[in-house]
């Protein structure tokens, strides 16, 4: 995978939940991950359709979600529920939006599905045709891993 | 002590969501994100205005609009919903009520619908993410 199709989502994110959160946002070391990897526990897939196409996926542990959804929110949030899933869907969204406007300025074409929040134990993600690029967010209250398996369409 | 009499208090500048009248200005927010309508609310409460209602479609946002008109002062509406987009909803909304104040809740990378709403009649625009600053000054613009 190229790396240049995930410095835009590593740059937005960046942005982003500098803006949104009250956390110190500091960014560690890109890596690449084989094809089948744990997620944390909460999780937002995004799909990317075009002469690119592939997935984003934003995942982090069920505690730092909540903290992110109870910091954009101003109030304390106890549990995973219909607010705490909304607050990081529009998270993603915006980290998303951010991205695909750059990308597009760089030429790519695709459209994007909605993000869908996966949330539970012990899961773990394959794509099995295209290797996934991982950039951790470092948040006062844990990380985000901004993971990308993204190619062009043959 | 005179304390009260020495020090100006930090309550006497009028919220700006507060009509000449005394009464709030009334807001229809529309938005298919529980966080964003909530986001939307808690600003405008915190500066006088009324929230009389939210739709999470656009369809749902236009029927509302019918049922509250001549009692709504001012909407609220997001770009990318199910049902009915922000923009169709806006131009249905316009046919109805020409001196409608919609602002447009757009997402980066929608420049061309939110051109395109702007043409139609929204009186201004908002890029997510939101800020209390920025909503509060792009609605007062465009109410006053």
């Amino acid at each position: 995978m190229r790396v240049e199709y995930i410095n835009p989502f590593v740059e937005a994110a960046f942005n982003v939940l500098k803006e949104v959160l009250t956390s110190e946002v500091k960014r560690g070391e890109l890596y690449l991950k084989s094809s089948t990897q744990p997620v944390m526990g909460v999780a937002a897939l995004v799909g990317l359709a075009g002469n690119v196409e592939g997935r984003v996926l934003f995942d982090m542990s069920m505690d730092t979600a909540l903290a992110i959804a109870s910091d954009m929110n101003g109030e304390k949030l106890e549990k995973m529920d219909d607010l705490a899933k909304a607050t990081i869907t529009e998270l993603a969204n915006m980290i998303t939006a951010q991205a695909v406007t750059k990308l597009h300025e760089l030429g790519f074409t695709f459209d994007l599905t909605p993000p869908a929040i996966f949330t539970g134990e012990n899961m773990e993600v394959t794509d099995s045709e295209v290797e996934a690029l991982i950039v951790p967010m470092e948040l006062s209250y844990g990380k985000v891993e901004i993971n990308v398996a993204v190619r062009e369409r043959v | 002590m005179k304390t009260k009499m020495d020090f100006p208090s930090i309550n006497e500048r009028k919220p700006e969501g507060v009509k000449e009248d005394g009464s709030p200005y009334r807001v229809l927010v529309v938005d298919d994100s529980m966080f964003v309508t909530k986001q939307i609310s808690q600003i405008l409460t915190s500066e006088g205005f009324e929230v009389v209602d939210t739709a999470s479609d656009g369809l749902q946002g236009l029927e509302k609009y019918k049922e509250l008109y001549p009692n709504i002062d001012v909407v609220t509406m997001d770009i990318t919903m199910p049902k009915m987009d922000g923009v169709s909803a806006l131009e249905k909304i316009i046919e109805f009520d020409k001196a409608a104040k919609v602002i447009m809740i757009s997402a980066l990378g929608k420049q061309d619908l939110v051109k395109k709403a702007l043409l139609i009649g929204a009186k201004n625009y908002i890029v997510k993410p939101l800020d209390r600053v920025k909503v509060l000054e792009r609605i007062i613009q465009s109410i006053k």
